[in-house]
């Protein structure tokens, strides 16, 4: 008797003893969310918390949730809408703007005043560490007619201004706390903030922590009172795979191959948002072979984008047809774009007297470039030329495309904002400070017309005037068009109204949590 | 005092090696193309910008110089400033060590035992069935790619079945052990073989040693042959090579920490190069210098109190 209940003890204390680890194991098992939690994953890092800082995929990002801008862009319909300026007049020849502020404050709880918006804009328009004052590029100054009142002058009329007031670096900060903390110091580890959202910790190369700004000029906004994390991950393999098991909310760029997939896995939103994103081959017009028209425009003929743009992202983008991304105001969806003939494309070739020079081809170790790299190669290869492939990481390409020191490279470039003025200005403008981002294309009627198309207030004469500059930019192949590419992006279930805007912001502060 | 002595020598070598290791680094993150401030600023940066930020961080100053500075800097203790985050290299390197040198333990905890375990065994009868399957598992998680079998752990273990989280470090011991065992575990598969060959060739090796011979014409029992007399002095050379691979581990477990999105110093490390972050990836080095020395240092103590022959 003895004996046998010794067992049934022993029995039942292992059976307790596997149930617990077993219960532990559950618990485990249980994604480890808190519910007051939303995470996204990027592979693009924060670097720096000063908006004026840098112009980084990763920052630009955050840069929308730390600081509030003059003006906003309603996250359904896109248009513009009040911002921290709750209206404004413009003058009628369309030279000077006056904002009025609304009663709002920073993070820290101070009032946000004209001179805080005059501080933030000279910034940005003048501080020689300013990442990207392209943005404001007409204004001649601005000052603070009062503490709710901010006037700007332009140097003469420019069409864009009010959209270029919203791109992601304009946002305010504290005049006060930046003179008080210093430039380094203020921006460094927890800054006043004008947006919706504060910083709780910063880990840099890990993760930044939000959590919502109490003082946020949006009455109700944050919508929930969730902290945010934004992680970054470089490898798409982990991104996927902390998605699909719980452990983060939103993956942002995930791979072309990995779409069908997770739009079959029952807990995600898979969605491919739009964007004004243009995938695209650089050309150096600075040396041979591609300094030459035909060799350009042999090199365009030779290259099926259709097929590129089906074998690269699954036919989840759609084919280019100019060189200006497919979403921008006044793109030339008619325009008939480069033909794939390759057997013109042979006999233009060999009239540039051009066949068989060799072509170094920059590529980037992320998929999409490899693929680019490897396809042009081939149909370069048919027509007659000599293809290198040269394999680089992002430093040695910014260096090498920058120096000139390439004949081709694989890339992508966005707008920030819906006005093309950004994108001609940074892609196909000789004079306009980007080398027509680095392929030293240029053409003075080219240029001409950029600032031309500022200065038109009429918008059908605009679109003449962009529709011209697709044209020429397009036939001269200022750089080969591939395809125009929708954000990628894998949301969890459990969030409401979050998404990535064109201008790659976040629409945290209006989204909720489903219970 | 041979011990004092072979610490102070080996600490006089520790400033030379460190002083070498910092010149040929600071030469290949120089020379190596890209710039730090043209990543920092971003693509829309205009040429102006990048020349203010470069001549903000003395970037623009001759390279004999910025060496000199970061010398002069090195010798009163400061190993520098990041210049992606503008923070001291030492507070991100002291946020970075921890997973690593966890994950470096944890590794160690789970490889030891078995590796023991599987050596005995195998090395109880040289080409026995228990052997040669050992040997043939040992092959398996030595030709494995960690990268590989680290994508499928954590596709089966944590996404499918939910056991594991697939990234992370977690809060807490318990969180730092349920995060970090898939890492740990796809190290050790491929460490254990490693070390299992080493101490089983070992222990066949000493089987035929003089002393085992002396030992057993003196009348000692097999059992005390074994534990008293073989396995102590098969251990020495695996210890050794213990030593090398956590050296290596510490220097950066890149693979498993990628993989598995730990934020330990390997991916600190792979993050300052592609950023071109120069102070970081000195820091780093310097680091992991450091660490190997030490390890190599341990590794000759325990030499020596384990074999008494061996003195300095």
């Amino acid at each position: 008797m003895i004996f046998l209940s010794g067992s049934r003890t022993r029995a039942a204390g292992a059976v307790l003893h596997g149930s617990t680890l077993v219960a532990m194991g559950l618990c485990w098992a249980v994604p480890a969310f808190a519910d007051d939690v939303i995470r996204v994953v990027s592979p693009y890092q924060t670097t720096t918390l000063d908006p004026m800082r840098s112009a980084a995929a990763g920052n630009i990002e955050t840069y929308g949730q730390l600081y509030s801008r003059l003006l906003r862009r309603n996250s359904e319909t896109g248009a513009l809408e009040p911002g921290l300026a709750e209206k404004w007049e413009i003058s009628p020849e369309g030279k000077s703007y006056t904002f009025h502020l609304r009663d709002a404050q920073f993070s820290d709880g101070s009032p946000i005043t004209a001179a805080d918006v005059a501080f933030s804009l000279d910034r940005i328009r003048s501080d020689k560490k300013s990442a990207y004052p392209a943005p404001l590029g007409a204004v001649e100054s601005v000052t603070a007619a009062d503490a709710k009142t901010v006037l700007i002058t332009l140097k003469s009329a420019f069409a864009p201004f009010l959209g270029n007031a919203e791109i992601w670096n304009m946002g305010i900060v504290s005049k006060a706390d930046v003179e008080k903390r210093g430039e380094e110091a203020a921006f460094a580890t927890v800054p006043v903030t004008s947006g919706p959202y504060e910083v709780k910790q910063w880990k840099p190369n890990e993760k930044l922590v939000l959590q919502p700004n109490p003082h946020y000029w949006r009455k109700g906004y944050p919508n929930s009172d969730a902290t945010v994390e934004l992680i970054e991950i470089t490898s798409p393999e982990t991104r996927i795979a902390m998605l699909k098991a719980g452990e983060v909310d939103v993956v942002r760029a995930v791979p072309w191959a990995q779409i069908g997939e997770l739009k079959a896995t029952e807990l995600v939103d898979m969605r491919l948002e739009p964007s004004t994103t243009i995938y695209m081959t650089l050309l150096n017009h600075k040396r041979e072979p591609f300094s030459n028209l035909k060799a350009r425009q042999a090199a365009g003929m030779a290259i099926d984008n259709k097929a590129i743009a089906a074998a690269i992202t699954r036919g989840y983008a759609e084919p280019a047809n100019t060189t200006l991304p497919g979403s921008v105001d006044f793109h030339d969806k008619d325009y008939p774009g480069i033909p794939h003939e390759p057997a013109k494309a042979k006999e233009l070739l060999a009239e540039s007297g051009m066949a068989g020079r060799e072509v170094k081809i920059l590529a980037t170790a992320d998929a999409p470039a490899q693929q680019t790299a490897l396809l042009i190669q081939a149909q370069w290869q048919a027509i007659g030329l000599k293809p290198v492939i040269v394999n680089v990481d992002g430093a040695a390409w910014w260096d090498a495309t920058g120096k000139g020191d390439y004949d081709a490279a694989a890339n992508w470039w966005y707008n920030e904002t819906l006005d093309p003025d950004l994108a001609v200005r940074w892609a196909v403008c000789g004079s306009c400070g980007s080398n027509s981002y680095n392929t030293f294309y240029a053409n003075a009627k080219v240029d001409a017309l950029v600032e031309q198309g500022t200065k038109e207030a009429d918008q059908a004469k605009r679109a003449e005037i962009y529709k011209e500059i697709q044209k020429i930019t397009t036939e001269e192949v200022a750089q080969i068009p591939l395809y125009y590419a929708p954000n990628a992006v894998a949301y969890s279930k459990r969030l409401q109204g979050l998404k990535l805007t064109p201008s790659l912001q976040w629409t945290l502060e209006e989204t909720s949590i489903v219970p | 005092m041979p011990l004092l002595q072979l610490i102070s020598r080996r600490l006089l070598q520790l400033i030379g090696v460190l002083a070498g290791i910092s010149l040929v680094t600071f030469l290949l993150v120089h020379m190596a193309p890209g710039d730090p401030a043209r990543l920092l600023a971003g693509e829309r940066a205009n040429a102006e910008t990048i020349a203010a930020i470069r001549s903000q961080y003395g970037l623009d100053l001759p390279l004999w110089r910025q060496f000199l500075t970061y010398l002069a800097n090195l010798a009163l203790g400061d190993i520098g400033l990041s210049l992606r985050f503008q923070r001291p290299v030492s507070q991100l390197i002291e946020q970075f060590m921890w997973p690593t040198l966890f994950l470096t333990g944890y590794v160690l905890c789970l490889a030891i035992p078995p590796t023991v375990v599987l050596a005995i065994l195998g090395a109880r009868r040289p080409g026995g069935i228990a052997d040669q399957i050992i040997r043939l598992l040992g092959i398996a998680g030595l030709t494995i790619p960690v990268f590989w079998l680290g994508i499928m752990m954590s596709r089966f273990l944590g996404v499918s079945l939910g056991w594991f989280p697939v990234s992370g470090y977690g809060t807490g011991f318990t969180g730092h052990i349920h995060h970090l065992f898939l890492p740990a575990l796809s190290t050790a598969i491929w460490l254990v073989p490693v070390l299992t060959q080493s101490l089983r060739a070992a222990l066949i090796e000493k089987t035929a040693a003089d002393f085992v011979t002396a030992a057993r014409a003196q009348g000692a029992t097999e059992r005390q042959i074994f534990w008293q007399t073989m396995l102590p002095n098969a251990l020495l050379p695996t210890l050794n090579l213990l030593g090398v691979m956590v050296a290596f581990m510490i220097g950066g477990a890149v693979i498993v920490e990628t993989v598995y999105a730990v934020p330990g110093l390997g991916t600190l490390m792979v993050n300052a190069l592609l950023g071109r972050d120069y102070y970081v990836v000195q820091g780093l080095t310097l680091i992991f210098a450091v660490s190997t020395v030490l390890i190599t240092l341990i590794v000759d103590l325990l030499t020596a109190v384990i074999d008494p022959r061996v003195r300095f």
